[in-house]
């Protein structure tokens, strides 16, 4: 905002920069170093900055009777990510591209869609999926899951390809490019930048899914996602906290991976308004 | 629209502008097509009515349902009348709930938006790496919410919890505080937690507004003597102002309905007092099994974080039209 600025201000900011990352990061470095300790040092009597006696146990333990878990985990997050896809791209693109009478109910339908509390659905899918046999199966938890994307999903992309030039989609319909032509060949090729934003996040929130994991997987069968596990370690403080942690930092993994990877995109999805819970 | 080469002759009749009157066989061609093109649309459609539509509707129905746990089996219990809401909303925890997730709310967006903007204005100012601490600035809002909560669980034990263990060493108290055993204290728990979470995206959105304002205005409020405190109030606010409502009013809808960090962090206890409505509706639902009670109590959540919906739909009115023909 300021073109010039004093020297005195540099130092003061770079301190309340430093301070307030402190505060921002330290919860994250608490658990890594912790997933570095025993169980019995971390509910001792005090809370270490640091291990006493560095240990890859915990990581051991975790992928030896996780690992199920991590693998299922990774199947419930990518199969969002592709159902969301699967779902919102077409109807973005018809959305985008074509006018309809009901357009803006449709996209006022959508923006409730997103405000509606994620423990109503699951209250009721639950009860459903009883009579459905959905309960206990990846089909069923993903269909949930995505529930937490697909309007954000049609919403962002639809709103960028209404940015796309138009005449590029005109040429293609002169050249005789059907719909799906047209969709497939030229406007998802365009679209890239959105897609991969809300892929990511449909990824994050099937990746961090904790209220249709424990409503909707009462059997707490092998597909239990790691966010059950760890909360299944913490009932059991005293044994598994170790354990618990080591799941933890991998819990946190992804989103600080993708955070490297691509955060250009994670950055314009937060401003795009995206709701989360 | 400019035509610049000719269709092909095959294609001719279905890429024809739709003028000629619907009898003409171009134009029945052109209408199928415009109505194969809605099979884009039908997955979405599919979608909507089985995740929202469906559950939402049938939560109604439940809420005016005689529920018990034999029920489970017949999708449709008797007709219960106004029974669910009758006994959910007379509940003096289900009344202190509501209390307490109006406190929640508007506590966690007040905070967030002061800590946000005040982080915003010094990631507008120049430091050295201030692109890497601005993404680092991130991370707390793409955690799992679960794992936040487990980790505030963590930091916040009475013996070898950081945090007493922090304020013992800065003399700030003398005792360790048992900040999950008391309930005053477990509430401002789940309420710092929840402001910790959602600093970044305040942060985030005020940030991108403050690189709109023009320097100009900013220059010119200075040379007419205006000092800081004037330039932010008078110059800088306004312009951003409406950024800031699409945050509060974003930040409504998550806050209201946050479940996952609360469960982590506390599960609602001690003796329910940091319960609030989505976790209360779980509580009755999947550990009392009364499932038209948390389907009524479901329906209060619903309506409040539907309070927000029109203001959100205006916020957003200029996607509502547009669309190419």
């Amino acid at each position: 905002m300021n073109r010039r600025q004093r020297p005195v201000t540099t130092v003061l900011a770079s301190i309340g920069a430093l301070l307030a990352l402190v505060v921002v990061l330290f919860p994250l470095y608490a658990v890594i170093i912790a997933s570095f300790q025993t169980s019995d040092q971390l509910i001792g009597a005090r809370f270490n900055f640091w291990p006493a006696t560095p240990t890859l146990d915990n990581y051991r333990n975790v992928i030896d009777v996780q690992g199920g878990h991590i693998a299922s985990t990774l199947l419930i997050a990518g199969g969002t990510a592709l159902l969301t896809l699967a779902i919102s791209l077409p109807a973005a693109h018809l959305l985008a591209h074509y006018r309809f009478r009901v357009t803006a109910i449709i996209i006022g339908g959508l923006l409730v869609a997103q405000i509606l509390p994620s423990i109503v659905i699951a209250n009721s899918l639950f009860l459903l999926y009883h009579h459905l046999d959905l309960l206990d199966t990846y089909p069923g938890l993903i269909l949930a899951d995505a529930s937490y994307a697909v309007p954000f999903a049609i919403l962002v992309v639809r709103a960028f390809m209404l940015g796309l030039p138009k005449d590029v989609l005109q040429a293609a319909k002169v050249d005789g490019a059907g719909e799906w032509r047209t969709f497939t060949r030229i406007v998802l090729p365009m679209s890239r930048s959105a897609i991969i934003t809300v892929a990511v996040f449909a990824f994050l929130n099937g990746w961090g899914d904790f209220i249709f994991a424990l409503t909707l997987l009462p059997g707490s069968s092998g597909m239990a996602p790691i966010t059950l596990s760890i909360y299944n370690y913490f009932g059991q403080f005293e044994q598994n906290l170790g354990a618990a942690m080591a799941l933890a930092v991998m819990g946190m993994l992804p989103a600080a991976m993708l955070l490297i990877a691509a955060q250009r995109y994670i950055a314009a999805g937060l401003t795009l308004g995206s709701v989360k819970g | 629209m400019t035509r610049s080469a000719a269709p092909p002759a095959e294609n001719a009749g279905a890429t024809r502008p739709v003028r000629a009157s619907s009898k003409t066989p171009s134009s029945r061609v052109a209408r199928l097509r415009q109505w194969s093109r809605l099979v884009f649309l039908v997955p979405a459609g599919l979608f909507v009515l089985f995740a929202f539509a469906l559950p939402v509707a049938y939560n109604l129905l439940l809420s005016f349902q005689q529920t018990s746990p034999a029920t489970i089996s017949t999708l449709f219990a008797p007709f219960a009348g106004l029974a669910n809401y009758d006994l959910v909303l007379s509940n003096s925890t289900t009344q202190s709930v509501i209390v307490r997730t109006f406190l929640f709310t508007a506590g966690s967006l007040l905070f967030q938006f002061l800590i946000g903007f005040a982080l915003a204005l010094l990631f507008s100012l120049r430091f050295p790496l201030r692109r890497l601490a601005r993404s680092l600035v991130i991370i707390p809002w793409l955690l799992p919410l679960l794992i936040t909560g487990l980790t505030f669980q963590y930091l916040l034990q009475l013996e070898a919890g950081a945090v007493n263990q922090i304020l013992q060493f800065l003399g700030i108290i003398d005792e360790p505080i048992g900040f999950l055993l008391t309930p005053n204290w477990a509430f401002v728990s789940i309420l710092v937690a929840n402001i910790w979470i959602g600093i970044p995206f305040f942060t985030v959105l005020l940030f991108s507004a403050l690189q709109d304002v023009p320097v100009e205005l900013r220059e010119a409020a200075m040379i007419d003597g205006a000092n800081a405190w004037q330039r932010l109030t008078r110059v800088t606010i306004p312009i951003v102002r409406p950024v800031i409502e699409v945050a509060f009013v974003l930040g409504f809808v998550f806050t209201v309905k946050v479940f996952d960090l609360v469960i982590g962090l506390t599960q609602g206890g001690p003796a329910n007092t940091t319960q609030i409505l989505a976790t209360w509706a779980y509580n009755l639902s999947f550990q009392q099994y009364d499932y038209g009670a948390g389907a009524a109590l479901n329906t209060v959540l619903l309506i409040i974080a539907l309070l927000a919906a029109p203001i959100y739909i205006w916020l957003n009115r200029q996607w509502l039209r547009g669309g190419q023909s």
